[in-house]
This record gives structure tokens, C-alpha cells and sequence, in this order.
């Protein structure tokens, strides 16, 4: 093993690598036995640093509260799904709460190049390109009532197309959708629609570009087990990079099957824009 | 106290439960990951406030994405600190909040809780571990031990230590490596 392996597997085990880099590290820690096993020898010693520290408990109710949002997670989740819904995908991409609440008090912004206040995008997607609206964020501050609100969003707009803030451009019979996103929570709903089936090894994958860095942000590989279309959650990974209020969805079609997923988009723009 | 490939094996089982909905499954990695994990957000967060909260919105990760995680590329304890230390940089970004490098205490007594005899031989053997993580790090050279402490238990990436540091980028990423190779060797030797 010689040492630029050594550094890389070291500041794998720290976190310590940017995304792309870790992406490439992960791919060859899938074929190469010999990093794995010093990947995991280091893994061991950042596991004893870590629980040797000073131990501090936390507090005794911490538990309680942790579960107490877990259950209004859940709860959410408890109303049924709209038709058409892949909960075996749900599983896979973390909970994608299905609620209806009302929404009533939401209303659709003008659009502008750079908003003040927390919001929530809404970007409607077709296979000619993007349009975009703005909604007012209730709950800048807590990830899982962001989570909620977009859910309730995506939700509303799968059931209800009429409700949507934009209307598709491309003709009826082509494939479109719709994508919502907190930037500040970094998560979202990509919701999908008449999209050609496509078989293993090829899937569709979701990127995020944000015109304001110009750097793709991987969104996580679309489950749709062989159906057209379908509603999911997806999170952006947390890194530095923060997200601007702008951004643009697009879907490929990759080639990549099993293999670890490319860290950049290489297929075909299905849906969306790319606007490279 | 060291996670032996059995116990790595039963967390590995904890996470496919939990990825399933299983509730005694979290409870269980919460008892076993709540207390290292509740002594890393507190380092880097510096206040145990602001460390409940995160290790809060951490185990609400775990429960949520536990589905994602893949054993072939990370231990489920290293897996968790990863989603722990991402979760406090979100937290002190947020709080537009540098990340504080805070250096080992001297005493690790202040704090430890004997409330059952389990609990009491655990802290025993986290003492005893503590005191040899000291050590270790003790037998490290100065400019090495920072670099490897800061890439341990702060939040700064290794070109902010490098910046912290004035040294190169590339003379820090060496010393984290010669540092957790070291740590590696010598927290792997048998207790005597």
C-alpha cells in the first residue's frame, strides 16, 4: 500500500475528503481488498479515539425527545399513499411522509433571481426544461417540519396536478414532473412522471446544478422498479458547498447498473435541464 | 472499549432493522452510540446544549437513512460519527459559528456517572481507555498530535487545519495520516 493510498484511506476514515473524492475512493474500496481491510484496521482506531474521549452522557430524556420525533414522522407517513405510489422505494430513500394538511396559508411568490427569506423551489420539470416558483418556508429552522411541509406539497400536487405553480410545456405524452427543495435543509421531493421504462443496468438518476457555483450535485438514483413514474424524497449530501436559491434539476439515464454510482452526470437528460 | 467484529456484526443487524422500521433495534444503537456520540457533539460544539440538539437531529438521520447505509464501505459506528460531525458543521454553519479546536482535558472525572454497575464497569474501562488515548496522543509529535486532534474531534477540514496551522495542505494531510497509523498501531496493542 503505498502512501497516497494511505493518506486517502486515512482521510476517508475522517470525512475529511470532498465529495467527488470520496465517491472515487468508495469505488475502489469496492475492488480493492487489500484498502478495504486498511479501511477498516483505521476504522478501528477512530472507533477507540472516539469512544475513549471523556465520557459525557447525554441528557436522560434525550432518547424520549428523539423518538418523539421519529413517532410524528411516522404519523405522517400513517395517511395513505396517492395510486401510484412505490412504498417498497420509500424504504430505500428514507421516509417520504404522504400528509395532507392545509395549505391554505401558502401562496405562490414572484419570481426573483435571489430570495431574503427562507423558501422552498418548486421547479417543474418536462423534457424541454424548467420552470420555476417560490414558496414561502414556514419552519426555516427544523429539518423534519421542512420535511413535512414539502411532503405535504408533493403530496397536494401529485393528487391535485391543477394545484401545481406551472404548467407543463412539452406536449401531453411526454415525460415531466416536478421537483421540490428547501436549500436550506437541503432535501426535497422529485416527483415523476411518463418517464420510458428502463431496465437494470440502466437507471435514472437525479442531479441538482446550482448556477451560482455551477457544481452538480449528485441526488441519488431514481427507484422506480420498473414503473414510469413515482413520488421520492431525496437528500443532498452535507458538505460546504451551500445551495442557492436557484437551482436546476435534471435526469439522466446512466449505464452505470450495480457499479458504484458516477460521480458526475455521463447519460442522456431525460427530464429537466442541464444547461451546462 | 473497542468494537469487536461481533459486535460490529450486531450493529450491522441493528441498522437493518432500524432500516425496517424497528423500534427495540434504535433503542439498542442508542444505548450503545449515545454516549460516544453525545462526547463528540460536545467537543465539537462546545456547549451541551447545542450537543443534545445535534445528537438529537443525528439519530433522526440514522433512523431515516439507516436504508442507505452500506457495510461495505464503512463500519456502522464510523458511519454514525460521520452523519454526527456533518450534522454539527450543518449546525455551526448555520449559527455562523466557527468550529472551536479544543485540546484533550487534563481530567476526564468531571462528568462520568457510576449509576449501575454496568454503567460503572463501562466507565471504568472508558476511563482506562482515555487514559491510554492520552498517552498515545502524549508519544506523538507536537505539530502531528494537533493536526491529528483537530482532524479527530474538531470540525475543520484538513485545509482549515492546514490554515490554522500555517503549514501546507499536503505536510498536514501527512501528518493526520502518520498520526491515526500511529494511534491505529498503538490503540491496537493489548492492554497489559
Amino acid at each position: 500500500m503505498n502512501d497516497s493510498s494511505e493518506e486517502l484511506a486515512s482521510l476517508y476514515v475522517l470525512d475529511q475528503l470532498d465529495r467527488d473524492a470520496r465517491a472515487a475512493f468508495e469505488a475502489r474500496l469496492l475492488r480493492e481488498p487489500a484498502l478495504a481491510d486498511l479501511v477498516r484496521e483505521l476504522e478501528a482506531g477512530l472507533a477507540r479515539g472516539v469512544r475513549a474521549l471523556p465520557r459525557r452522557e447525554p441528557p436522560a430524556d434525550t432518547l424520549d425527545r428523539i423518538e418523539g420525533r421519529i413517532d410524528a414522522l411516522r404519523a405522517a407517513a400513517a395517511v395513505a399513499a396517492p395510486s401510484g405510489f412505490a412504498w417498497a422505494a420509500f424504504a430505500k430513500w428514507g421516509l417520504a411522509a404522504v400528509i395532507t394538511v392545509s395549505l391554505a396559508t401558502l401562496a405562490v411568490q414572484s419570481l426573483r433571481p435571489a430570495a431574503a427569506r427562507p423558501t422552498i423551489i418548486v421547479v417543474g420539470l418536462d423534457s424541454d426544461g424548467s420552470t420555476f416558483a417560490e414558496l414561502p418556508l414556514r419552519a426555516a429552522q427544523d429539518s423534519d417540519a421542512s420535511f413535512i411541509q414539502l411532503a405535504s406539497l408533493a403530496e397536494n400536487y401529485w393528487a391535485k396536478p391543477g394545484s401545481r405553480p406551472f404548467k407543463p410545456e412539452s406536449a401531453s405524452g411526454n415525460s415531466r414532473g416536478y421537483a421540490l427543495f428547501d436549500p436550506g435543509s437541503r432535501q426535497g421531493f422529485i416527483a415523476i412522471e411518463q418517464l420510458p421504462v428502463v431496465a437494470e443496468p440502466r437507471r435514472y438518476h437525479l442531479w441538482l446544478r446550482d448556477p451560482a457555483t455551477a457544481r452538480v450535485h449528485d441526488a441519488g438514483v431514481l427507484p422506480l422498479g420498473g414503473m414510469n413514474r413515482g413520488l421520492y424524497s431525496f437528500a443532498l449530501g452535507s458538505d460546504d458547498t451551500p445551495v442557492s436559491d436557484r437551482p436546476d434539476f435534471f435526469v439522466t439515464v446512466e449505464e452505470n447498473g450495480a457499479a458504484p454510482r458516477p460521480a458526475r452526470p455521463l447519460g442522456r437528460v431525460v427530464l429537466g435541464q442541464q444547461r451546462f | 472499549m473497542p468494537s469487536t467484529e461481533n459486535e460490529i456484526h450486531e450493529e450491522i443487524r441493528l441498522l437493518a432493522a432500524v432500516a425496517a422500521g424497528g423500534r427495540p433495534a434504535f433503542r439498542e444503537l442508542y444505548a450503545r452510540y449515545s454516549a460516544p456520540l453525545f462526547s463528540l457533539a460536545l467537543r465539537f460544539m462546545g456547549d451541551a446544549g447545542a450537543a443534545e440538539e445535534a445528537l438529537q437531529d443525528a439519530f433522526v438521520k440514522i433512523w431515516r437513512h439507516a436504508g442507505s447505509y452500506d457495510a461495505r464501505k464503512s463500519q456502522p459506528f464510523t458511519w454514525a460519527v460521520t452523519l454526527l460531525r456533518r450534522t454539527c458543521i450543518d449546525h455551526l454553519r448555520k449559527k455562523r459559528r466557527r468550529p472551536e479546536a479544543l485540546p484533550l482535558p487534563a481530567d476526564d472525572t468531571a462528568g462520568a456517572e457510576l449509576a449501575t454497575p454496568e454503567t460503572a464497569r463501562r466507565t471504568t474501562e472508558v476511563h482506562e481507555a482515555a487514559d491510554r488515548l492520552r498517552a498515545t496522543l502524549a508519544t506523538i509529535a507536537p505539530p502531528q498530535r494537533t493536526a491529528l486532534e483537530l482532524a479527530l474531534f474538531s470540525t475543520l477540514t484538513h485545509a482549515e487545519i492546514a490554515t490554522q496551522l500555517a503549514q501546507p495542505a499536503g505536510t498536514v494531510k501527512s501528518w493526520i495520516r502518520r498520526g491515526l497509523f500511529d494511534l491505529r498501531g498503538i490503540l491496537n496493542e493489548p492492554v497489559p
